[in-house]
This record gives structure tokens, C-alpha cells and sequence, in this order.
């Protein structure tokens, strides 16, 4: 068996939206190697739990990283030091006896705090309906193979469509912007012929759902590729741009 | 489909005009080192040039105005981004670092506005030592009278004040092209991950050689005290 | 209880489009006037959201989770089923019908699954329009992959996240049909009760999980989409909020629960560490076709694997099945896991593990192949374990991952209960007693887009529902209430011991005892435990905060208060089913090399249980759908 060690937490605690928060310092000295970050929270609250506590409530649902519902600002970064790593994929062995962690929610203007850790990620969903689809009726698609579509194309797609929308780009963004969600999306959809036919009227649509929801300004950090866990390049960024601003020198002509 | 205006206001608009405004501004860095660099050249020889400059009239008129206009639009922007910054995250993190890797998130890039508005208000200062200064007229080679500007070059930058504060605001607009010149090319919509990489260094050793070009001019003159062999004077 | 399960007449290829050319139809300015609820947004909740809305119905959708994107279908990595095809390898709708009806142990209906190899075309159309990004030959076209129990290759797939890409796909369609004001989507809520008003689902209570309210919804017919129990053993592949309280109280308001017991063990999956363990993470099947299984031949032999001789290596599936050696179907793999470990053959700390070694993959065709081919599981294995897996040999076992069993539906998708749907892993229809590879999403994809839209129109157009009932109506206060009042005796117990305390201990019983193996003994032993937890967990549990706000161990505790009588029924199932079948391995009914024997001539039927309340014990009353199988010839499966 591992040995077990000791890490001193510091973790946001508020008891409501509208309610102050703080940091509350914790420590845990039963951690070993083998937990995953959201582990050593289940037996940190447990702890709490034995002392006659409030447990600490954060996001999270299948601990395999592809969910998106895990949503931790560890020690300042989103998802913590691992590059394209999940909150839940991150393990203690990344840790040493006696460090002392940060734990925060993603905070941005669009992503209010709901408690402790817990964010409201729900204006990602606006974003989407606005026009983050391929409008086809279930029962109306020709024959999958009718439509050839170069490997290249589909594979970048595929690099597009894996955002798992968790918020980290948002979270790790000086400005708050929510650009590299909304440009993977396009991106994926966009490339691809199935999606050819709306590409101007969805890019501009998720532009500015994008704006409205209080999302701020790309302003070239990359830090959101950085803390992707998927890994997606801001040259989705560049390419919504790109079809944004055509969309608007085309107006309404075909 | 909203009017071409409507999308410039957006935030996507409102990258691009602030990428082509940067890429204006590096133009007119790059020439204006060009003429600075004229110093270096024989006793009379920036003299001419301002003179020349000058002497373009109603061009000249519009092609400042045009600058003037690339300036309060990248400024307003940057500035405008930087304040909405804080109102798009109101509660700041307690702890906060990059994760390194592809991120550009540094000081320079973080701080545009700060190095940007520097820059702005050290615009001001620096026109009015120069272009709107008080000169001695002097015959230039070509029998024309014009500005002495080269004595009010040598002279301000044998002040330490002026040379060392003219230094460490050329330092900034290194940091500031830094992440700028990449980041103009990118709003611009720069998408292709090979090229976007070249871009970004050669954008690191643009922002050092013009840094060290402007920086030239001061720190030498002022170490010289307006003696040195390279400058005709 | 009612078992009808309107087949229609007629040749089993005809039988589906006969049934479609007979049922009736809602006028499309009617459908406007009807609402209907779908709770769940997996694979099969939000294709039925998204297909009912773009047929003109009032669509309102629930899930548990902050989005709609989020459900478990997300993690499914390997691929989509479809007899396309494609690649000329002489696949045919019959073929894919026959593989998933034997993989199944021939423990499923001939016709639903039938269907759902006729429908596995369209989903991939509908997928590929959608833009979902499958994987591509280099001319454009579809590619495919072979899996496991099959001899031809029909999966679709985007690299190891195909469920992920077509829920994606789904998701954007439903979302598309909210944007349009047809489905009012409610994120963060839970299913607490169905309300049944005159014998029919009228809709369901729900707790908002963010304010703690508890509110009330009406409909003309309710789907449940809500997934599968794999987490009563609390230690499984599935996520941790995946549960089974929505069929659960549907199966309490009277909707028959279908072979509980069929519970499918996925063989490669990371070994479990510690006790603070709150999830096992599979590593994809395609590991077997090159890593080798073995374990040490002598008896907690503590060595590094790497010091243990070739001589003293047990390799005991090469050995018990030279033909399919390391590629046996899922269930046999990990039977045979569990017989070794029983053994004390067992490596690592707790000594329930094997080793998948790929030591000679690497000597034969070189470290940089291997990684080429399962480069991102080496390294999502050494995350978690921090072992390399190039240098020594993986370790792994068995977990749950899948649950074949569910709430009993008809033809039509439709439970006992008139009005109430089940779609998607929450049903028992299509796999019998074993699920093959690459056909779940599948199988939720075709219930939610190509069934459950037309045959909840026939209920509809039949129902002559009740247009006078509304949410005052006194079976909304009656379930309103128990809903409240159930929330309110779980945080009134103020014991002192956690849920997750008794969701782990429930887990140990039912993985010891109701899990890879089961025998008469251990089952009767496993209902007394389970009994006693549940008596135990209602006076001693302790559930902090309160019922007004966001409160996860408030959610947890009722879940596994549920969990907690689940159990007992699938013991109960496992208990009576006194043959070997699929994924239940009897030990008194297996060969002497340990494969099951199944008892035709007695338990070819699906065991419907009846909820008849607790008293102490669980009481449930058996019911039988007999399974008739006029089209296959019922065979013993062999893999030798």
C-alpha cells in the first residue's frame, strides 16, 4: 500500500449566488499517490462529514474526463498543473507531503457561483442553441456514404468536436472569453459539407449569443489552449473570424 | 447578418480593427526608425529628412491624421477590452498562473493596456519635445532653411531623465509588439498552426530589433555625451 | 400485470414496417396539444427529445446533470453497430440480428432485436448529417472496425469517443429544438416520482437540484431515458451520478422491473486501488488483441512481474481457449479473472488483479507500433497508476459496466404503465443476458430517433386521456408528497454514518455475491445482507444539510435508499433464475471448463417483477414473458 501523506488545502467556500465567499484553509493527512484529485476531496469531505460539517459541493460525473463537469481552479490553474487534464484525471502523485493547494471555482461573469465550487456553465448552452447544429429532421439524412468528405477535413473536425465544454478556457482566460468554446464548435460544423449550408448564419448567431451572454474579448492569450484538456488549438479562433467577418461583407447575398 | 458596421462593433470586429491598426502602427515604428536612423548618418542628413518630411504638406497632413486615427482606435479598443475585463470577471482569483505551454499569457501580453496607455502618454510627451519644439533654424546642404531637430535630438537625450525615461518606454513598446505583432496577425484571422508559430517568432525578434534600434539612439548619445564617433555632430 | 408485448403478425422482417404502416397517427396541428416529458439526456433522452419535438410535440426535458451534454452515453469509446455493409464483407441486417441475439445467450426478443438491426442504418445517416465525425478512409468514405463477437466489420467509430460525438450529435439537436421554443429543457433535476392518474402516466415530480423545490409536471406520455443501476455494486465504469431512482419509482407506481440480475462485467478495467476508490476507468477491449493475460502459477507470489519466468507464468486463458486465447467474449474473460484470483493467483496490493502484459507485442513488432496503436491508453494508464506500462505489465479486472436488465417494455417501447416509455439502457429489450461491443449506442440512438416517435403517437392518438386533469389533481398532491416526505425521512434519520459508507458496503455484497459468479448460497446469504444494510441505513444513516438548497449527499442518499432495494431484487432474480445465461453465470450450472449451461426448456422468459412493497424484506411478485423463438435455433455458445 501507498504511503499516505499530507496536503493543507485552501478551499472557496460560499454558501449561495449571492452570498461572500472565502477561502477556508483544510488539511487532509490520509492523501496517497493512487487519488485522484477529486478523490482526495471525497475523503476530504468525509472528514468534514465525521466533524459535524457542511462537505464541500463541487461538479463532477463520470471521473474519466470526458463529461465536462468537473470544473477546478487548483492552485490558479483550470483543471490544475497537468496539461490536457481534467480536474478528475489529475492524480496526488503530482503532489508532495506538506504542499499546500489553492482550490477555486471558474470564475467569470457568465459562470456565477451557485456554492462552494459549483458554477452555472449554462450559458455554454445558449451558445449552442443559437446555432451549434446542423438543422436536419430526424429521418430526412441521405445515405451516410453519399457525401464523400476528405479524411483530412474529418479528422480536423473530429480535433474540433472533442470540447468536452467544461469552461476551463474560460476560466483561464484573463478577458473571460469564450471564444475557444464557440470557435470549436463552428469550427467543427463548419468544415464539414453537412454543415456548409448554415455556416454563415451559425457563426454569426453564436457570435453574438457568445457576446450577449457576458463572455469578454479574445485577446490572443492561448492560455485557453493551454488548459484545454482536449487540447484544442485557438486556430479556431482565427477561423470564426474569418467567417464572422465574411458573413458580414457577404450580407445577405448569396 | 448584422451591416459591416455592426459586425466591426462586435468583439470579433473589434479585434480586427485593432489588428489593423497594430499593423498600421508597426509600419509607421519601422519607418520612423528608419528615419531616426538618419542620425547616424553625415552632419546634415536628419536634418534633411524631417526637412522633407515636412515639406510633403497636405500628404504629410493626411497621412498623420491617418496615424492619429490608428492610434485612438487601437487605444480606445485595448482600452475599452481592458475594462472589460474586470466587469467580465468581477471576483478575481485568489491565485492565479499560466500553464505554460502554448499559452502566450505573460506579463507583456496581460499588461497591453498598461503598456499601451505608457506608451500613449509618453506619444504626447515626446511630441512636444520634438515635433512641436522650439528649434534653431539652419541651412540645410541643399540651401533651403530648415529645423535644427538633430540639435534637439543631441541635446535631450544628453539628459538623463529624458534619455533613460525615453529608453525604458521603448522597452515596453518591445513587450508590447511582443505579444502584439503575433496577435495582430492572428485577429486578423491568421489561422494555419505552421505559420502562425513563424509569425510569433519572427514577431519576438521584430520587438527586439526595433527595441534595440530606438534604444540605440539615447542610451549612446547619453553615454557619449554627443561625442561619439558615430554620430556626426 | 400486463405482459402483453404487441409483436406484430407476419415474417420478422415485415413486422416492423407492418406495425408502422398500422399504427395510428397524431394530425400534425394536434401534436402542438400534446406534451410529453423525457427525462435523460443520453443517447436515447435526447434523440427522443429532439425527434418528438421536430415532430410538432410540446416537448419538456429533464436531466440531472448542468447540461444536456453530460449524460453517460458521453463516455462510450469504442463504436456504433450498423449492417451497412460497406465494407463488402457480406454483413446483412439478418447477420447483425442473429450476432446480437446469440451474444445475448438468446435471452432478448426475437422482434425488438430485429428491429434494432433494421433501424442501425439510419442512425448512421442520420449521425453522418448531423456531422458527426467518423472516422474516414483516405477516399472520403465510412470507415469501419471489427469488434468483439462479431466476424465482420460494422462499427462506426470516431477514434475512442464515438458515444461522446453522437451525443454531441443529439445534444445539438435537441438544443436546436430549444432554441425553437419546442422543448423547454430543465437542467439540475431530478426524477423523484411518476404520476399515474386513472392507470396512466400523467407525468412526474421532480426535485430542482439547485433550490431543493420539489415541482410537479404534467404530460400525455412520459419517456424515461434514464440510463442503467450499474452503480448499485458503487464501484463501476458508469459515472458517479448515474442511478437508478427514476425507473426505480416508476417500477414502485407499478412498472414491471425486467431481469434485474443481467448485469454485463467488463474484463479490462484499472484494478482498484484503495477505499477511497470512486470509480474503476475502463481501458478499451482492443488491449486484448495484443497484451497477453497471465498471472504467477504459484500463490501470492509478491515478485515483480518482471522477475517471474516465462515457466512460471500461468497464461490461463491461452491455455483454457486455444482458439479465441485472449479474445474471448467479454463474459468469460472476466469469469476467468475472478476464478485465478479466487485462487489467491491474484497480483498487486489487494490481489485482485491480472496482469495484461505486452511484453512480447513489444519484442515482436517494437515499442513504437505498439504505441502507435494504443499510445493514449499506455499513457492514461500510467496517469492513473503511475506504472509504465511499456517497462511491466498492466494490471488489471474485471468492473461493471453495463446493465442488460431494466423496466419492462413492450413492442412499442411501452411499460405496463399506459403512457410510460422506457428507451435505452432503463429498458431490458434488445440484449438479453449479454451485450455485445458497439451495440448500446446503438440501441439507445435507435429506440430515441427511430422508435419511440411514432409508436408514442399511437399511444397518443388512443390514449383518450383525461383533458380535464391538471397539476392540483390529487395524484400530483399524493406523489408531491411522497416525494417530500421521503426527503424529509432521509434527513430526519441524523445517524452517524455516511452514504457513501453504506453505498460501498452495499457494493461489496453485491460484487461478492451477485456479481461475476453466483450460487445459491451466496445469493440467499446476499439478500439477508442487503436487508440488514437497509434496515441499518434508515436508522443510522447521516445526511448533512438541508432539503432547500444544493445538497449532493442529500441527492445520494436517496439514491442509494433505492440502490438499496434494487439490490435486493437483483439477488432475488439471480436467485430464481436457477440456470446459466449470458452475463449470469450460475455456479451450479457450468461446464467443467466453467462455461455456462443455459436451461432452455425453463427459463427462456423475461422475469417481470411486480413491486409489492417493504416490509423488511422486499416484495416483489414474479411475472413471465415467454420467449418464443420462431425465426433462430437456440444454440449452446462456445468459444473454444
Amino acid at each position: 500500500m501507498a504511503e499516505e501523506f499530507t496536503i493543507n488545502l485552501k478551499i472557496w467556500r460560499q454558501a449561495g449566488p449571492d452570498q461572500p465567499g472565502k477561502l477556508v484553509d483544510y488539511t487532509l493527512d490520509t492523501v496517497n499517490e493512487h487519488m485522484s484529485f477529486l478523490e482526495m476531496l471525497d475523503v476530504l469531505n468525509e472528514k468534514i462529514l465525521n466533524e459535524g460539517g457542511d462537505p464541500i459541493e463541487f461538479d463532477y460525473d463520470c471521473r474519466e474526463g470526458i463529461c465536462g463537469s468537473c470544473d477546478l481552479m487548483i492552485d490558479g490553474r483550470a483543471h490544475g498543473p497537468k496539461a490536457m487534464t481534467c480536474s478528475c484525471q489529475l492524480h496526488m502523485r503530482n503532489y508532495n507531503d506538506g504542499d499546500t493547494i489553492t482550490v477555486e471555482p471558474f470564475r467569470a461573469r457568465a459562470f456565477p457561483v451557485i456554492k462552494d465550487l459549483v458554477v452555472d456553465r449554462s450559458a455554454f448552452d445558449r451558445i449552442i442553441e443559437a446555432g451549434g447544429y446542423v438543422s436536419i429532421k430526424t429521418g430526412s439524412a441521405p445515405d451516410a456514404n453519399s457525401i464523400p468528405v476528405d479524411k483530412q477535413v474529418a479528422d480536423t473536425a473530429f480535433d474540433y468536436a472533442t470540447c468536452i465544454g467544461c469552461g476551463a478556457c474560460v476560466a483561464a482566460c484573463p478577458n473571460s472569453s469564450a471564444s475557444l468554446f464557440t470557435g470549436a464548435k463552428l469550427a467543427h460544423l463548419n468544415r464539414l459539407p453537412q454543415g456548409e449550408p448554415e455556416r454563415k448564419k451559425r457563426t454569426v448567431a453564436m457570435v453574438e449569443q457568445m457576446e450577449e451572454e457576458g463572455f469578454g474579448d479574445c485577446s490572443n492569450f492561448a492560455e485557453c489552449e493551454a488548459v484545454c484538456p482536449k487540447g484544442i488549438s485557438i486556430s479556431a479562433i482565427a477561423e470564426m473570424r474569418r467567417n464572422y467577418m465574411k458573413a458580414a461583407l457577404a450580407g445577405d447575398e448569396a | 447578418m448584422p451591416s459591416f458596421l455592426t459586425a466591426l462593433k462586435s468583439q470579433v470586429g473589434r479585434k480586427i480593427l485593432t489588428g489593423i491598426t497594430g499593423i498600421g502602427l508597426i509600419i509607421f515604428v519601422i519607418l520612423h526608425l528608419a528615419g531616426n536612423l538618419t542620425l547616424f548618418g553625415d552632419y546634415q542628413a536628419f536634418n534633411v529628412y524631417t526637412y522633407t518630411l515636412e515639406s510633403l504638406g497636405w500628404i504629410l497632413y493626411i497621412l498623420e491624421a491617418g496615424l492619429a486615427i490608428c492610434f485612438l482606435l487601437h487605444a480606445y479598443i485595448g482600452i475599452s477590452i481592458w475594462w472589460n475585463r474586470r466587469k467580465n470577471r468581477p471576483e478575481g482569483y485568489e491565485k492565479y498562473q499560466t500553464k505554460g505551454g502554448p499559452s502566450h499569457n505573460t506579463w507583456a501580453s496581460r499588461s497591453m493596456a498598461l503598456t499601451g496607455v505608457v506608451i500613449l502618454v509618453f506619444l504626447v510627451i515626446h511630441l512636444a519635445n520634438f515635433k512641436f519644439a522650439d528649434t534653431n533654424m539652419i541651412t540645410l546642404p541643399n540651401g533651403e532653411t530648415g529645423r535644427n531637430l538633430k540639435a534637439v535630438v543631441m541635446e535631450s537625450f544628453q539628459n538623463p531623465w529624458y534619455a533613460f525615461g525615453y529608453s525604458f518606454v521603448l522597452v515596453l513598446l518591445g513587450l508590447h509588439l511582443k505579444h502584439g505583432f503575433w496577435s495582430a496577425f492572428t485577429s486578423l484571422t491568421m489561422k494555419h498552426k505552421k505559420y502562425s508559430a513563424i509569425i510569433y517568432g519572427i514577431g519576438i525578434i521584430f520587438a527586439i530589433l526595433i527595441a534595440i534600434g530606438f534604444l540605440f539612439i539615447p542610451l549612446y548619445i547619453y553615454f557619449t555625451g554627443g561625442q561619439g564617433a558615430l554620430i556626426a555632430y | 400485470m400486463n405482459l402483453e408485448s404487441n409483436v406484430p403478425e407476419g415474417p420478422l422482417k415485415d413486422k416492423w414496417s407492418k406495425h408502422l404502416n398500422d399504427i395510428k397517427l397524431v394530425a400534425p396541428n394536434n401534436k402542438r396539444k400534446h406534451n410529453v416529458i423525457v427525462v435523460g439526456t443520453g443517447l436515447a433522452g435526447g434523440s427522443a427529445a429532439a425527434s418528438l419535438a421536430e415532430l410538432g410535440y410540446n416537448v419538456t426535458s429533464f436531466c440531472i446533470q448542468d447540461s444536456a451534454r453530460r449524460a453517460h452515453s458521453i463516455a462510450a469509446q469504442g463504436g456504433i453497430n450498423a449492417a451497412k455493409n460497406y465494407p463488402n464483407d457480406g454483413d446483412t441486417i439478418w447477420r447483425l440480428f442473429y450476432d446480437t441475439i446469440k451474444g445475448g445467450d438468446y435471452r432478448s426478443r426475437e422482434s425488438n432485436t430485429y428491429r434494432l438491426a433494421q433501424v442501425s442504418n439510419e442512425i448512421i445517416d442520420q449521425a453522418v448529417a448531423q456531422g458527426v465525425p467518423f472516422a474516414r478512409e483516405y477516399g472520403g468514405l465510412l470507415a469501419n472496425r471489427s469488434f468483439g463477437g462479431a466476424q465482420v466489420s460494422r462499427t462506426f467509430y470516431a477514434r475512442g469517443q464515438t458515444g461522446q460525438q453522437l451525443l454531441l450529435g443529439a445534444y445539438q439537436a435537441m438544443m436546436r429544438q430549444t432554441h425553437n421554443g419546442n422543448i423547454d429543457l430543465h437542467t439540475r433535476h431530478e426524477m423523484l416520482d411518476l404520476v399515474v392518474v386513472d392507470g396512466k402516466a400523467r407525468g412526474i415530480i421532480t426535485r430542482d437540484l439547485v433550490s431543493g423545490e420539489i415541482k410537479r409536471w404534467m404530460a400525455d406520455a412520459v419517456v424515461l431515458c434514464t440510463g442503467g443501476y450499474g452503480n448499485v455494486f458503487y464501484l463501476s465504469t458508469n459515472a458517479k451520478n448515474s442511478n437508478v431512482t427514476a425507473a426505480w419509482r416508476c417500477h414502485k407506481r407499478g412498472a414491471g422491473f425486467a431481469n434485474p440480475c443481467y448485469v454485463q462485467i467488463h474484463p479490462t478495467c484499472i484494478p482498484v486501488s484503495g477505499d477511497y476508490q470512486s470509480k474503476l476507468t475502463l481501458m478499451s477491449e482492443s488491449l486484448r488483441n495484443d497484451g497477453r493475460v497471465w498471472v504467477p502459477k504459484e500463490k501470492e507470489d509478491d515478485r515483480h512481474p518482471n522477475d517471474i519466468p516465462e515457466e512460471e507464468r500461468y497464461y490461463y486463458l491461452e491455455e483454457k481457449y486455444p482458439a479465441f486465447g485472449n479474445l474471448v467474449p467479454r463474459d468469460v474473460a472476466s469469469r476467468n479473472a475472478k476464478i485465478v484470483c479466487d485462487k489467491g493467483m491474484g497480483v498487486g496490493p489487494t490481489g485482485r488483479a491480472v496482469y495484461l502484459d505486452f511484453r512480447d507485442a513489444i519484442e515482436r513488432e517494437g515499442e513504437k507500433t505498439i504505441s502507435e496503436k494504443y499510445g493514449n491508453l499506455f499513457d492514461m494508464y500510467e496517469n492513473i497508476t503511475g506504472d509504465n506500462p511499456y517497462k511491466q505489465p498492466m494490471r488489471i479486472f474485471p468492473a461493471v459496466h453495463y446493465t442488460m436488465g431494466g423496466l419492462w417494455v413492450d413492442y412499442n417501447l411501452m411499460s405496463n404503465i399506459p403512457g410510460l416509455f422506457v428507451a435505452g439502457e432503463a429498458n431490458f429489450s434488445d440484449h438479453g443476458a449479454n451485450r455485445l461491443g458497439a451495440s448500446a449506442l446503438m440501441q439507445g440512438l435507435s429506440d430515441g430517433y427511430f422508435i419511440i416517435p411514432y409508436t408514442i403517437g399511437n399511444y397518443i392518438a388512443g390514449a383518450e386521456l383525461d383533458k380535464d386533469i391538471d397539476i392540483k389533481h390529487e395524484a400530483f398532491n399524493e406523489a408531491a408528497e411522497n416525494a417530500q416526505s421521503h426527503i424529509d425521512k432521509l434527513l430526519g434519520v441524523n445517524g452517524d454514518k455516511s452514504v457513501v459508507d453504506f453505498h460501498r458496503e452495499l457494493g461489496q455484497i453485491m460484487w461478492d455475491k451477485v456479481g461475476i459468479a453466483r450460487n445459491e448460497e451466496g445469493l440467499k446469504q446476499a439478500i439477508e445482507e442487503i436487508q440488514a444494510l437497509r434496515e441499518e441505513f434508515w436508522q443510522n444513516v447521516r445526511v448533512p444539510g438541508e432539503a432547500a438548497n444544493y445538497n449532493k449527499y442529500l441527492e445520494f442518499a436517496g439514491r442509494v435508499a433505492d440502490f438499496l432495494e434494487l439490490g435486493e431484487l437483483m439477488a432475488k432474480d439471480a436467485l430464481h433464475r436457477d440456470e446459466s445465461a449470458g452475463c449470469h453465470l450460475r455456479e451450479e450450472h457450468q461446464t467443467d471448463e466453467g462455461e455456462a449451461i443455459r436451461n432452455d426448456e425453463e427459463y427462456a422468459y423475461v422475469a417481470a417483477w411486480e413491486y409489492q412493497g417493504v416490509n423488511g424484506q422486499l416484495q416483489e411478485k414474479l411475472h413471465k414473458e415467454d420467449l418464443e423463438f420462431e425465426f433462430v435455433e437456440l444454440k449452446q455458445r462456445s468459444y473454444k
